[in-house]
């Protein structure tokens, strides 16, 4: 899909947004949220492989962000400012994975890989989609097994350089860091992938 | 030692994160260099692999999904900190209050109206003698907002205010001007016969891509469903052209709380229902919607779809 739906209005500049949402208007957050909504959504689907994770995350995030935008001073650009709040819910997702591992229950599928039998519990909300997060994991499994190795910020690092193209200065002020740590995070990353793929051909 | 430098700034170049000058060095050695031409090309073969678990963008139904479960949390979710950031800023003002004779002799009593102004009252014995201004007091209700009070030498007292005035212009709709106050009024007047009104004439233009993004905006927020109606028909039109007028007109069916809106917005969606957003809508709205009109029609409508291929 190429345009995404309420991509609308786009050029409000979000400061003038920002502030009257600092002032109670829910209307100006509501439309804020649609600045960004679609690249959080991507970010969160693309990070934990699930429809229903990625619309907690999403819920999270704003609610998170309508709650504290009163705090919010400018000192960096909104889109750093959403971008941070929603990377530090996704490494807590990260986190808590590594910790479920442990004692989640597992059963193999048909090529004899293993698998979460929590991530296999099918969704009713409105939107999920159980049958694209089967073929998405089955598809990518590989490659996801192999981020599975990282830690949550070289995940995180790598995620947001490789596949949504943010610049490593804004990577390290997402995760208040510097770009030079950025930079490292992403060549460790990056060696641990290749290594890891490379086993698994 | 060329070499080094340059294995270690491949992956950045393939990022391209490497600064000008570096990455025209690295082209250069790139090309009189088969060792590191080749680490190139197995960095860029790995970056092919990795798209194998491609990112992708988020369905309209489940865009649609996220933003209402978020909109019915936000009614009933507060703000922190809300008094700090009305209108009229205390901890600023404090800041560029400086104290002098002048000023102490003049009172500002405000009106925390919730942000529409702040009204401005001079108490005391003697006013401060102000240069520049109008003979004659400031009317009150052209008061806008005030901007700033600082003390100046001498004991003097500058203050910045807006005022308010109104003003009146006539046009064409060509004129750039009237269609600016027309897209204006179709969002912010309070008075809904007037957004009618202004919706209707915009309706006129719906080339125009602000013009459409006006039109959006009336039927997702407008809060009168006959504004909402009017959109809706000025929209119909580009169903087929536009993906976003699709994906709203998708979006009001979905979810907007008059009906007869949503069965207008079914009708429209006529021409695109074989598109497989529309497709899955149609489906959930055929098993399980509570309106029994609009459940039928979905099933009409999906009974007719050609089969997924």
């Amino acid at each position: 899909m190429g345009h995404m739906a309420g991509q609308s209005l786009g050029r409000i500049d979000d400061s003038l947004l920002v502030r009257e949402a600092q002032r109670g208007n829910r209307a100006a957050f509501e439309e804020l949220v649609r600045h960004y909504d679609q690249a959080v959504l991507r970010l969160a689907m693309h990070l934990t492989g699930s429809d229903h994770e990625a619309q907690d995350i999403y819920q999270e995030a704003f609610l998170k962000a309508y709650k504290s935008v009163g705090n919010f001073r400018f000192e960096c650009s909104f889109y750093t400012w959403i971008y941070r709040i929603v990377t530090n819910l996704c490494l807590d997702h990260l986190r808590k994975r590594t910790v479920r591992k442990e004692d989640a229950p597992v059963a193999t599928d048909a090529s004899g890989e293993s698998y979460d039998l929590i991530d296999r519990v099918p969704d009713a909300r409105s939107g999920a989609n159980p049958e694209r997060d089967l073929m998405r994991r089955e598809l990518g499994s590989r490659i996801s097994r192999a981020l599975q190795r990282l830690t949550p910020r070289e995940r995180m690092v790598f995620e947001l350089k490789h596949y949504h193209g943010l610049k490593l200065r804004t990577v390290g002020e997402v995760l208040n860091t510097t770009e030079e740590t950025a930079k490292n995070t992403l060549f460790r990353a990056t060696q641990k992938l290749r290594g890891a793929l490379a086993d698994m051909r | 030692m060329k070499c080094e430098w340059v294995q270690e700034n491949i992956l950045l170049h393939v990022y391209n994160e490497l600064p000008d000058d570096a990455r025209y060095e690295l082209e250069q050695h790139l090309a009189r260099c088969s060792g590191c031409a080749a680490e190139l090309k197995a960095a860029r073969k790995f970056h092919a692999v990795l798209s194998d678990l491609p990112v992708e963008e988020p369905t309209p139904n489940l865009l649609a999904a996220s933003r209402m479960r978020l909109q019915e949390a936000l009614e009933t979710t507060a703000q922190n900190g809300m008094w700090r950031r009305l209108m009229f800023d205390p901890s600023a003002w404090f800041q560029q209050i400086r104290f002098s004779p002048a000023l102490a002799a003049v009172i500002l009593v405000m009106g925390f109206t919730g942000g529409v102004g702040v009204t401005y009252k001079a108490l005391g014995g003697k006013s401060p003698d102000i240069t520049a201004l109008p003979a004659g007091p400031v009317a009150e209700a052209s008061i806008g907002g005030i901007r700033s009070i600082t003390s100046q030498p001498g004991n003097q007292v500058s203050i910045k205010y807006d005022s308010i005035s109104t003003q009146e212009t006539h046009g064409s709709l060509n004129d750039q001007r009237i269609q600016q106050l027309l897209l204006f009024a179709a969002r912010n007047n309070y008075n809904s016969g007037l957004r009618m009104d202004s919706v209707d004439l915009l309706m006129q233009q719906p080339n125009d891509t602000h013009v459409r993004e006006a039109l959006i905006y009336a039927l997702r927020y407008d809060s009168n469903p006959g504004v909402r109606l009017k959109a809706l028909a000025g929209l119909g039109g580009y169903v087929k052209d536009d993906v976003r007028v699709r994906d709203s007109v998708l979006e009001a069916l979905m979810q907007d709380s008059n009906p007869g809106v949503r069965i207008q917005a079914l009708h429209l969606l006529d021409p695109v229902r074989a598109d497989s957003s529309v497709r899955v809508v149609l489906q959930k709205l055929a098993e399980s919607d509570q309106n029994p009109y609009i459940k039928s029609q979905a099933r009409l409508e999906v009974a007719q779809l050609p089969e997924i291929d």
